[in-house]
């Protein structure tokens, strides 16, 4: 796209467009008013003949700046993929004639619609320019994966077999981490019968074997910093010694540490040796290495077992785990065969409220446990006695009574904690300029924003979305194995292959300038005016990806391949110096200022809908094919993210003499739907700020709402809007039209 | 308690199940049942039992030996397989039902006063002496079982049902006197003898 | 339509259900050439018939959005639909696969402008809401639909209806002489996202699913809570139309059965307990919910969600294989009869609907997969040590959405490690 502007607009005259608006109107604003280049009406936009005609307007007129007013954004999108250039969209297909009655007293509200999504149209396209190279852009195909378990030499054996270099560190002298201690794993593949090996020794070997794979043990992380593409990792040995790689992507595969089963002293842990954990259970079947296993106070064959399932989890209480870790029923399955299979007499029982082994796998698994004589029982433990024997007392569920069991061994099921490292919302980060590593961070990030990966809910760091479980909050560092969620090992493999997948496109998104999901593949990036920069900070705290940095000046420092492209910096700047190529505060904001005010005795008010691209904008589209009415005076602008959202645009609106504002964003809080995290909070938090501007201006508070808007919302959405125009009615018009 | 009883607490000291398994039809597949309860729901004879069948197995691995073995549960079963059918494990639920009941009277344990228990007897009674049921002999001998005037009574009750059998030749009053029986009889005691004899050494050969 | 491109370095992936469109976005994303292909007219697959997701409770159509937006976006990744794989031969880095394209009668000139529906009159049973409602003739399959294109359904052709549906459209889209293609495509890997299908609830026959109006699957049920669904959102019994705010949801209907489905099919237990927010969220304290199950089996740190429902005192949970569902005539209520396990307790409730938790079973039965790949006796794929098959999602065992988009995002991998040393391509 070339710099020098030259703007077409090209008006649609079907599905209906053309008998339903005066289009040769709309094209007279488009071209007097509204300044386009190049103005051309189509009866049938969208097929080979109208795509051709605008290639053609770019090809010989120079048009760089395409304004499509037709359908929606999200309709014939293909159809209107041109190079190089520009595309806007106006949408008075689903924005007008669908959302109005077909009648002669709303016609003339309902091409007054049309006649201003052709001006905001051509005024969006008006502020575009071309995405230029950041100049950060850089392809580094050499990842780095930190832990060397099963999932982090999963991940690197994968990420090598497809051609990249991978750096493995482990803070141990070994490889293999919890599985390493194993004895056995459960199995994997039909027919799920008997424990099987746990592979590590394969996957040390194929490490080994792999001349793309370069291993640091007893070593960590103490500094991180840089961005995909071109991170700078110091790695650190024991002996202090440190050495820094570039690497392009992180995998993040930490995994967990056992939940301490000191704890539980009611379940006698602590207070009789032959009380084990699993993994304790697990260094006992090593030993034993296929023979029968010994107890630990005397080193008598064990002939009676008890596996205490949920120990310390899914319970509220003080020290507990609130949650199920997943893979303790079938690992209590496994080590009862490791009794059953040494000697089928000794009797193993599984103490359990809800046997949870899903699957395929799983369930053929519990009958082959069955099969090999495990009683399974349900029921609950409320006390080990450790004084003379053993003694589990248990409430039988199915029995529904009291009873004990006198097992020479327990084993208690106890869960997994995240190895996660430190959680960045209590441990502030050194100031810029300084540096200290923190030995209980695993990333030691420079970034801004902390240390380590924001945590989720159990302190995991996981993603928050079901459709996108690699969405993360640090671009390019992804998460795999049971840090992640608390997961089995044949889940951490898939899910360290797919971690490596998505460390690799992040390598290749960075190569290119190109975003990450949900925006993916957007080019422009995010800039700011330094003069008019006050140091505020607010972009880089509210960044819901920790991209942006401070110089030692205290200035923003914007880390392209880090960034998401939601704008949420743009929302929070007070002094609007932030703008992207293609979204900035006056691509919105001009398209605000330039419809066409009534006068305030026209009774035809005018409100501004800010509406999230994401999920508010696709409602209001149903909505149309549904033939859902809403009121002419609306005027729709979509939105990044309502987190990009500056307040300017509120009142700039209210001061042009818009009557009233509507905000749509995604559900926020707890169970927030928000795509980019925070955006919507950032929002709503903003908005409730703007009540002073509307104070100061002598409005009423009603004039601007903010919403959380579902994408089923299809009815809701706009009732929201009719709300807005009634609530005009009852207030009256704003008295800032000029 | 009878001699085989001791023996077998001895045995199998602690542990019912195995127990189960090494002597009862079909036992070696309780350890299989996951409790949901479905044969329970489904048995006809459903509100009757003491003990439906998925409890029967929880109490079997929880080494209730008594209380299963001397209950009246697993006699109540009519063989209507629907429980076999609907169990989602595949457990030959009725055949463990009519496995226990047999393990239960071989050890004298089987409640004395359970009709089925007592029909049961009295059948087989009835069919080993000659080979072939009797069938005048064995309802008599029903109607009886409850004493001489309830005997009388239900006699003159069924006495209709009976008169059309004789009419459609399917019972004769000869049979009062001793009745068909099969080709060789000593032939088929022998038979009965050795399947016994088999079935008791295979129950101490079994170590557990 | 326009040419296809393949070559032994792209990446076919075989369904347009949440696995297949995960597997070729991250491929494609990952700067590769994909082609996807999917059976029905519209991507979008099982998910994009649930109306929420647990245990979020937000909505699949959010995500689905966001890819259909990656996919339009992407132009390394080519959308075939209506088409199906008949055969494949080749080894690994080297793929010759045949597709079937059936004909969709409606070409690229669609601007999903409706008019061809408006004018056809024959209906017929909604597919996208299992046949709870109906669809003119000429249909969008859903709001969403990708590609937002309209499809004539074959049973009209020859009819009036056809005729109607192509004077109707001003844009020369309906082309009523369109024939089954054949395509032959050279491919180097190929991600086997076929999915699951419902199990067939009529196969469970004490559950009466084909003779009791008021007992539905849970698939159905998902269609009627959605305000996009047969009923506008509104919970009610087939037989009468009456709020049905007394609701049984019965687990395993066809799981964990080695008379129907062996295996646990992992989602189910989640989805009921999502269910019974749908009760609540309609009907407030006037809605019940009691839950029939062998073990719930909320796993991992879902299982927040499982404690949270249990403390809702309008659920119950009763641990039952339910036996027998008979219908009271008087009432159309369904009866559940069984037995409750914890402790022996007898019953016989009365619901005013009963939603079947159905089993998920693979989409392709085992003997019919076009390409050699190994199958378990579940009917799902095994994890494969030779050729370039991968299976990605519910093809490779009963997952739910997030970890069949994991499966998905590894199997993408696993295509690209083979594409990648077809073209010599070192890091």
């Amino acid at each position: 796209m070339s710099d020098e502007m030259k703007i077409g607009a090209y008006i649609c005259k079907g599905c209906g467009i053309g008998d339903r608006l005066n289009t040769q109107q709309m094209a007279t604003i488009a071209e007097r008013e509204a300044k386009a280049n190049v103005v051309r009406e189509h009866d049938y936009l969208c097929n080979a003949d109208g795509v051709a005609m605008i290639q053609k307007d770019i090809d010989e007129e120079g048009v760089n700046r395409v304004a499509i007013i037709a359908c929606s954004r999200r309709a014939k999108t293909e159809a209107f993929n041109f190079d190089g250039v520009a595309v806007i969209r106006g949408n008075i297909r689903e924005g007008v004639i669908w959302v109005r009655p077909d009648t002669e007293e709303a016609q003339e509200t309902t091409q007054e619609m049309a006649e201003d999504y052709t001006r905001m149209a051509v005024f969006e396209a008006r502020y575009q320019t071309p995405p230029k190279p950041s100049g950060q852009a850089g392809r580094n195909p050499h990842l780095l994966v930190v832990g060397g378990g099963i999932s982090g030499m999963t991940a690197a054996i994968e990420a090598a077999k497809a051609g990249y270099q991978v750096t493995l560190v482990e803070k141990e002298a070994e490889l293999g981490g919890t599985a390493g201690k194993l004895f056995k794993r459960v199995p994997n593949a039909h027919p799920f019968k008997d424990p099987m090996d746990t592979g590590v020794e394969a996957l040390k070997a194929a490490i080994e074997a792999d001349d793309r794979i370069t291993v640091h043990t007893s070593s960590t992380i103490t500094k991180t910093s840089g961005a995909p593409g071109r991170f700078s990792v110091d790695i650190t040995r024991e002996s202090g010694e440190t050495i820094t790689e570039n690497v392009g992507a992180i995998i993040q595969a930490s995994g967990f540490k056992p939940y301490d089963a000191n704890n539980l002293p009611e379940l006698g842990y602590g207070k009789s040796p032959d009380v084990v954990t699993q993994i304790e259970l697990e260094a006992l079947a090593k030993a034993a290495n296929g023979g029968p296993i010994k107890r630990p106070s005397d080193g008598k064959e064990v002939e009676s077992v008890v596996f205490v399932q949920c120990a310390g989890q899914r319970s509220d209480k003080e020290g507990h785990l609130p949650y199920c870790s997943g893979f303790c029923c079938n690992a209590s399955i496994k080590q009862a065969m490791y009794f059953k299979d040494a000697n089928p007499n000794v009797d193993t029982v599984v103490l359990y409220t809800d046997l949870r082994t899903p699957g395929a796998g799983g369930e053929d698994f519990y009958r082959a446990g069955q099969e090999k004589g495990v009683i399974f029982t349900k029921g609950t433990v409320s006390e080990v006695e450790t004084g003379g024997g053993l003694k589990v007392k248990f409430k039988d569920l199915i029995l529904d009574e009291d009873t004990e069991a006198q097992p020479d061994l327990v084993v208690l099921a106890t869960g997994t904690v995240p190895n996660s490292g430190v959680d960045i919302e209590e441990v502030p980060q050194n100031e810029p300029g300084e540096w200290e590593s923190d030995p209980n961070s695993v990333l030691n990030l420079a970034y801004r924003q902390g240390k380590d990966l924001p945590l989720l809910k159990h302190g995991f760091n996981d993603s928050h979305f079901i459709c996108f479980p690699y969405e993360t909050r640090r671009t390019g560092i992804y998460t795999a194995g049971p840090v992640r969620r608390p997961m089995d090992i044949q889940q951490a493999i898939e899910d360290a292959t797919g971690a490596a997948l998505k460390s690799i496109q992040a390598i290749e998104n960075a190569a290119q300038g190109r975003a990450a999901h949900p925006r993916s593949g957007d080019l422009s990036y995010p800039s700011f005016r330094k003069e008019g920069c006050t140091q505020c900070k607010r972009c880089t705290v509210e960044c819901p990806f920790g991209a942006i940095d401070e110089d030692e000046e205290r200035y923003p420092q914007f880390n392209e391949s880090r960034c998401r492209r939601c704008g949420t910096c743009m929302g929070a700047c007070p002094v609007r110096v932030i703008s992207f190529e293609n979204y900035s505060v006056d691509s919105v904001g001009q398209q605000i200022k330039n419809i066409e005010i009534p006068d305030e005795f026209d009774e035809k008010p005018r409100i501004l809908v800010l509406a999230c691209e994401n999920d508010a904008y696709p409602a209001l589209d149903m909505a149309a094919m549904k033939g859902i009415e809403y009121s002419a005076f609306a005027r729709v602008i979509p939105v990044r993210c309502l987190g990009s959202v500056n307040t300017i645009w509120v009142t700039d609106a209210l001061n042009t003499g818009y009557d009233g504002v509507v905000l749509m964003g995604c559900q926020k809080g707890e169970n927030y739907q928000c795509h980019f995290v925070k955006g919507s909070e950032m929002a709503h938090y903003r908005m409730s700020k703007v009540d002073d501007t509307l104070e100061q201006l002598n409005l009423e508070k009603e004039r601007v709402e903010t919403y959380e808007v579902a994408i089923t919302d299809v009815e809701r959405a706009p009732k929201l809007i009719n709300d807005m125009a009634e609530t005009i009615e009852k207030i009256g018009m704003s008295p800032f039209k000029f | 308690m009878s001699n085989l009883n001791t023996q077998m607490i001895e045995k199998y000291r602690n542990s019912f199940l195995r127990e189960v398994e090494a002597n009862v039809e079909e036992g070696e597949w309780v350890k299989m049942c996951m409790q949901c309860g479905v044969c329970s729901g489904s048995c006809p004879f459903g509100p009757h039992w003491e003990h439906p069948p998925q409890e029967i197995f929880m109490m079997i691995r929880a080494g209730k030996r008594d209380d299963v073995l001397t209950s009246d549960s697993m006699w109540m079963c009519t063989s209507c397989y629907n429980c076999i059918v609907r169990c989602p494990r595949g457990l030959p639920i009725t055949h463990i039902m009519h496995g226990l009941a047999h393990y239960a009277h071989r050890l004298g344990l089987a409640p004395k006063e359970n009709p089925t228990h007592k029909f049961a007897i009295k059948f087989w009674d009835n069919l080993t002496r000659t080979g072939r049921v009797n069938e005048l002999k064995l309802g008599l001998a029903l109607y009886f079982m409850n004493g001489f005037s309830e005997g009388i009574k239900t006699s003159l009750k069924m006495k209709d049902i009976g008169l059309g059998m004789w009419k459609t030749k399917r019972l004769s009053p000869m049979e009062i006197v001793g009745g068909h029986k099969c080709k060789d009889v000593s032939g088929l005691h022998k038979i009965l003898a050795k399947a016994r004899e088999i079935e008791e050494s295979k129950a101490q050969k079994f170590s557990g | 339509m326009s040419e296809i491109v393949a070559t032994n370095q792209t990446i076919l992936v075989v369904g347009g259900g949440i696995s297949g469109m995960t597997a070729a976005l991250e491929a494609a994303e990952c700067g590769k050439q994909v082609i996807l292909l999917e059976k029905n007219p519209s991507l979008g697959g099982r998910v994009s018939q649930l109306y929420r997701y647990f245990p979020k409770m937000c909505h699949p159509t959010c995500g689905v959005e966001i890819n259909y937006r990656r996919i339009k976006a992407n132009r390394n990744l080519r959308v075939i639909t209506m088409a199906e794989v008949a055969s494949v031969s080749g080894d690994e880095g080297n793929y010759q696969v045949k597709v079937k394209i059936s004909p969709r009668y409606v070409n690229e000139n669609c601007t999903a402008c409706g008019e061809c529906s408006k004018a056809v009159e024959a209906e017929f049973d909604d597919e996208y809401n299992y046949g709870l409602g109906k669809r003119k003739g000429a249909y969008l399959p859903y709001a969403m639909a990708y590609p937002q294109r309209y499809v004539i359904d074959p049973r009209i052709l020859g009819s009036d209806d056809a005729g109607k549906a192509k004077a109707a459209c001003k844009y020369d889209a309906i082309d009523l002489e369109q024939q089954e293609q054949e395509v032959d495509l050279n491919v180097g890997a190929i991600i086997w996202a076929t999915g699951w299908r419902p199990y067939d609830a009529a196969k469970i026959q004490p559950y009466g699913y084909d003779r009791i109006a008021n007992v539905i699957t849970s698939v159905e049920f998902e269609r009627m809570a959605d305000p996009y669904g047969p009923t506008g959102g509104k919970i009610l019994r087939p037989s009468d139309g009456k709020e049905a705010k007394d609701i049984a949801f019965i687990q395993c209907a066809g799981s964990r059965d080695r008379n129907h489905l062996k295996h646990c099919s992992r989602i189910c237990c989640m989805a009921s307990l999502k269910q019974t927010h749908y009760v609540r969220e309609k009907y407030g304290d006037d809605g019940k919910a009691t839950i029939y199950y062998i073990d719930i089996r909320a796993i991992d740190r879902i299982d927040d969600f499982h404690r949270k429902v249990k403390e809702d005192p309008n659920v119950t949970f009763v641990k039952s294989k339910v036996a027998s569902i008979v219908e009271d005539k008087a009432t159309g209520n369904p009866v559940l009869r069984g037995v409750n396990t914890e402790g022996y307790h007898r019953y016989e409730n009365p619901h005013d609907l009963v939603v079947l938790a159905v089993g998920m079973e693979p989409s392709v039965p085992a003997d019919q997969f076009p390409a050699d790949v190994t199958i378990n006796e579940e009917g799902f794929i095994e994890p494969t040590s030779q050729g370039a098959i991968f299976a990605a999602g519910c093809s490779s065992d009963a997952l739910d959405v997030n970890r069949a988009v994991q499966s998905a995002t590894a199997s993408a991998l696993r295509a690209i490690q083979v594409v990648n040393r077809v073209a010599g391509m070192e890091g």
